[in-house]
């Protein structure tokens, strides 16, 4: 069903009209993780609009390399880097490589992750191991390694990390990002509070769907029109606006903010009727355990 | 260009962090009628005992930190749809548990309440958000203004703080 014609929809502005200057984040460098593609470039792409040089990391090198073209054409450096995040000698590696090429390593945007629809019985020790330990071993190496340069350079620094809008009540049909995601909000607001004293901030953003040519709804088949009516904001996310709230809250202008998981979902996470229509359990819907009509 | 630009912003209660920046990235004040932003300020309530507190006490807080919000609110969007406006509501005072029980209470509903109207007036294009911090200087200001504006456009029943206590 399409968004009826007198509901209201609240739009972002434009992406060419980011909501800091041009130079917030001169002279620092961004890492980003799974930078290449999807949310992590949005990321990359927003902290580029505010004139860091950016580090694209990811497992797949191609990729990586795609993504910092197109950040680049923005006009800052880039440098992009093969590394799996789960494994911390890897971790140090990029992270030398990143400060060789761009310079200290200032700012952290940890995104890497992976995420499919599959039933909790299906899920094979190597899918839990991919899925939890990309996103909840991986921010922690990469947080860690970062903390420990800023720290023996006496500087400070800010890392944002992308969590999701279900951490909150559990996602049934996808058990193994349900606990990553949170894991990841979890040692946000405690990582803030080990780093306080060093000048580190640490936030998050419980993302709400924000599609896009390499999530599983931007692949879906139709494309994603039809999804629009389902989120009370009555829209999905635009891409760009998850970038600018993430690269907002390491900008000057949001200089006390720490320890704070921020949703940014349309209300998704909030949908809740007394009546609501029957419950079907992953393995018994028509179309896979996300159940999208 | 700032994020406010061309806005009407009703800001209730004291916090000069916050007017300055609402002023700062190009909203008008206004002092009463219809406006795009209503941001209501609630001041931190004295912290008590529970058992030393007397009923009256008790109900200011929950009065100041959760009734008058609702009717507030409620009033901005019934102006807003007559008006066939969208419109954003940022909710701020003390974190819930930092205080009294009463504030306790009061800030417990006040954070549902935001994630009710947030989803409840979502297709009016309200947003409805609620800062709750000690926090009293120029990151909440500049935090209000971003969740007003058409920047958090998909920031919709969020409760968060500022800092690490909140």
């Amino acid at each position: 069903m399409p968004v009826p014609s007198h509901h209201i929809v609240p739009l972002p502005p434009p992406f060419g009209a980011p909501p800091y200057p041009a130079d917030i984040f001169a002279g620092q460098t961004v890492l980003v993780t799974g930078g290449g593609t999807g949310m992590g470039l949005a990321m990359a792409m927003a902290f580029a609009q505010g004139g860091a040089n950016v580090a694209v990391i990811g497992r797949s090198i191609d990729k990586a390399e795609a993504g910092a073209a197109r950040i680049a054409a923005l006009g800052v450096r880039t440098h992009a880097i093969s590394c799996d995040v789960r494994w911390p000698d890897q971790v140090a590696a990029a992270f030398d490589e990143a400060e060789r090429a761009l310079g200290p390593v200032s700012l952290l945007a940890n995104n890497a992750g992976a995420n499919f629809p599959v039933l909790a019985e299906d899920i094979s020790v190597n899918a839990w191991n991919a899925v939890t330990r990309i996103a909840i071993d991986g921010t922690f190496l990469c947080s860690t390694e970062f903390a420990r340069r800023r720290i023996a350079r006496g500087q400070g620094g800010a890392i944002i990390n992308n969590s999701a809008q279900y951490i909150w009540t559990g996602f049934p049909g996808d058990a193994h990002s349900a606990a990553a995601k949170t894991a990841q909000a979890t040692m946000t607001k405690k990582l803030a509070r080990d780093w306080a004293a060093f000048g580190i901030r640490v936030n998050a953003i419980a993302a709400g769907f924000f599609p896009h040519e390499t999530s599983t709804a931007g692949r879906r088949e139709g494309g994603t029109e039809v999804l629009q009516n389902m989120i009370p904001a009555g829209r999905t996310g635009s891409i760009h606006e998850f970038g600018w709230l993430s690269a907002m809250t390491c900008t000057p202008l949001l200089a006390g903010l720490t320890g704070q998981v921020i949703v940014q979902d349309g209300g998704e996470s909030l949908r809740r009727s007394l009546m609501m229509p029957d419950y079907v359990p992953p393995r018994e819907r028509a179309e896979g355990p996300w159940g999208w009509r | 260009m700032g994020w406010l630009d061309g806005r009407t912003a009703r800001l209730v209660g004291h916090c000069p962090a916050i007017a300055t920046a609402l002023t700062a990235q190009g909203a008008t004040l206004v002092a009463d009628g219809d406006c795009d932003v209503l941001i209501h300020v609630a001041p931190p309530p004295p912290v008590q005992l529970a058992h030393e507190q007397s009923h009256a006490e008790w109900r200011a807080t929950l009065d100041a930190g959760l009734d008058q919000r609702f009717l507030l609110a409620k009033d901005f969007a019934a102006a807003r749809r007559a008006a066939g406006k969208g419109g954003t509501v940022v909710f701020v005072g003390a974190p819930e548990q930092a205080l009294g029980a009463d504030q306790a209470a009061a800030g417990g509903a006040l954070g549902n309440l935001t994630k009710t109207l947030g989803v409840e007036w979502a297709r009016d294009g309200i947003r409805v958000n609620t800062v709750q911090t000690e926090a009293d200087d120029a990151t909440l200001g500049n935090l209000v203004a971003y969740l007003a504006s058409d920047y958090a456009a998909y920031v919709t029943g969020a409760v968060m703080g500022v800092g690490l206590d909140d």
